[in-house]
């Protein structure tokens, strides 16, 4: 059986729990809980009549609180940034994230998650940052894991650029 | 092991693990219960791969294996890592790698209480972070709207003084977004960059104060109108100065010398090159290529291509030679600016 491990990364409070909450359990919860530590899930799927274990590591968010330990990133074969679309700022966050794992791990593949798609109407991004991550090379979705939107295929999405 | 430690493990909800290869660790003393569902009790002599258990320790082994080759004695943990147990609950764990006895030790340790308590502290700051985060942004668009009806006002404002000799109201809002574009290339900013997209279109209020038979004649001014029509530019700074409002103070700059020139041969000051605001250089700039490019009752407009090489014939002489090439790199944006605001008569109409 193949495993995979992957990584959801970005600021906190984005959704990244609740996309794998959503992925594995097909459950949604409006409470927010901060997430402390890493959690791995694991989620069993087939590609090509092949099964692979994805092994899902949630990486608490980035603030000035907690830095992503280099570590963590060890051993994954792709990555899913997660960004709030109703705070800016969490764009920005991504996006450094998304530079530091290119620095200390080199081209994985990747996507980023524009997430809380079911509020589009009070999404902030402005031109400049949807510019920045079009511009980063990795696809662009929008997710919702409160309404079950493209989750499941964000995931997938994932998992065939790996080239499994 | 000592049974008193074995007890301090046991209350202190840690199992003590000997590495006995690079796989395979051995528990030492008493298993603690919340280990129980995760090892089985059925390992037999209670030897296993940790990381089979515990993927999470794929992160740590390989700094763990180090810590341990340099025999160090000062402990290396793993960070905290959540499992879920039997009854559902999340447990916080721990690893820690030392070395000890002349032997490598690996301890595993449920956090307990510990890590409820940093949860908690953490949920805290992180909703405090946020409730900031909303008001903030809640500012930052309130603020935003100000600004843009503050503008509007101003322009509304403006466009109304200048209603007598037919400026426009598309004319006074196309001079405040050139100089804008000039400012923003020229690296100021933001802040700056809005006060003088206000600032530039009022260079021309203090045409309030002369009177319609010289503001709006015909022919050529005799000397002494001349010298009336040039008094322009120190009512308008008088009318705009003492305000404390930057946008005004920088109007007022700007109303004074928009008619300087580089060669020190303008009005009123007889100003020389930097010693003429660079606020009213820019707006100098630009209102000259509006005012070219746009047809008037006494003259017909010019295509670009004429209006620049004019422009150019005075740059160095009544132009900020250096302003005028950053006005020339920008002159596509000019353009897109120039056509896509267009004289919307409904400012005049509406009044
Ligand atoms: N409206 C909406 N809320 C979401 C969505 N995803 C997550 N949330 C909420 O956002 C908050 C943070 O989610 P969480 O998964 O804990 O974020 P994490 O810190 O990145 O793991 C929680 O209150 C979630 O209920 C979504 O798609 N839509
Ligand atoms: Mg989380």
């Amino acid at each position: 059986m193949i495993q995979k491990k992957i990584c959801l990364l970005g600021a906190f409070s984005v959704g990244k729990t609740s996309l794998i909450r959503r992925y594995v359990d097909s459950l949604f919860t409006d409470k927010y809980l901060t997430t402390v530590g890493v959690k791995i899930d694991k989620k069993t799927l087939q590609v090509d009549g092949q099964d692979i274990t994805l092994m899902i590591w949630d990486i608490a968010g980035e603030d000035d609180l907690t830095n992503i330990r280099t570590a963590y990133l060890r051993g994954m074969s792709g990555y899913i940034l997660v960004v709030d679309g109703t705070r800016p700022h969490t764009c920005d966050t991504a996006l450094s994230i998304h530079r530091m794992v290119r620095e200390t791990v080199g081209d994985l593949p990747a996507l980023f998650a524009l997430n809380k798609a079911d509020l589009k109407t009070q999404w902030q991004l402005d031109a400049n940052q949807l510019k920045q991550l079009q511009q980063s090379g990795c696809p662009l979705l929008e997710t919702s894991a409160k309404q079950d939107a493209g989750v499941e295929d964000m995931f997938h999405q994932l998992v065939r650029h790996m080239g499994v | 092991m000592d049974s008193l430690f074995a007890s301090i493990y046991h209350t202190l909800n840690i199992a003590v693990f000997l590495r006995r290869d690079e796989q395979c660790f051995a528990l030492q003393a008493q298993m603690p219960e919340w280990l129980m569902f995760f090892l089985g009790t059925s390992i037999a002599p209670q030897t296993c791969d940790l990381t089979d258990v515990f993927p999470y320790l794929t992160c740590f082994m390989d700094d763990a294996e180090q810590h341990w080759q340099a025999k160090r004695s000062a402990p290396l943990t793993s960070g905290v890592w959540v499992e879920t147990n039997e009854l559902g609950q999340e447990l916080a764990l721990e690893a820690t790698a030392l070395w000890a006895d002349g032997q490598a030790i690996l301890l595993l340790q449920d956090l307990g209480e510990k890590y409820r308590q940093e949860v908690s502290r953490l949920q805290q700051v992180r909703d405090g972070l946020l409730t900031q985060e909303k008001l903030e942004n809640e500012v930052q668009k309130r603020t935003l709207k100000l600004k843009q009806r503050e503008e509007e006002i101003a322009i509304k404002l403006v466009s109304l003084t200048s209603y007598r000799d037919e400026e426009t109201g598309a004319h006074v809002r196309r001079i405040g977004l050139y100089a804008a574009a000039m400012a923003k290339a020229l690296g100021w900013p933001v802040c700056q960059i809005d006060d003088i997209r206000m600032a530039a279109p009022m260079h021309d209020l203090g045409k309030i104060g002369i009177p319609d038979k010289i503001l709006l004649k015909k022919g050529k001014l005799t000397e002494v109108e001349f010298s009336i029509m040039k008094r322009h530019t120190e009512i308008g700074a008088k009318m705009l100065q003492d305000s404390n409002i930057p946008a005004l103070d920088m109007a007022a700059e700007i109303a004074l010398c928009h008619h300087e020139k580089w060669d020190g041969s303008g009005y009123p000051r007889e100003l020389h090159g930097e010693e003429i605001p660079l606020a009213a250089r820019i707006t100098t700039i630009v209102d000259i290529y509006d005012a070219l490019v746009h047809e008037r009752v006494y003259k017909k407009a010019m295509c670009e291509k004429e209006a620049v090489e004019l422009m150019s014939s005075m740059a160095g002489a009544h132009l900020d030679p250096q302003l005028f090439r950053v006005f020339m790199e920008l002159l596509p944006v000019m353009r897109r600016i120039r056509t896509e605001v267009h004289e919307i008569d409904d400012l005049i109409v509406s009044y």
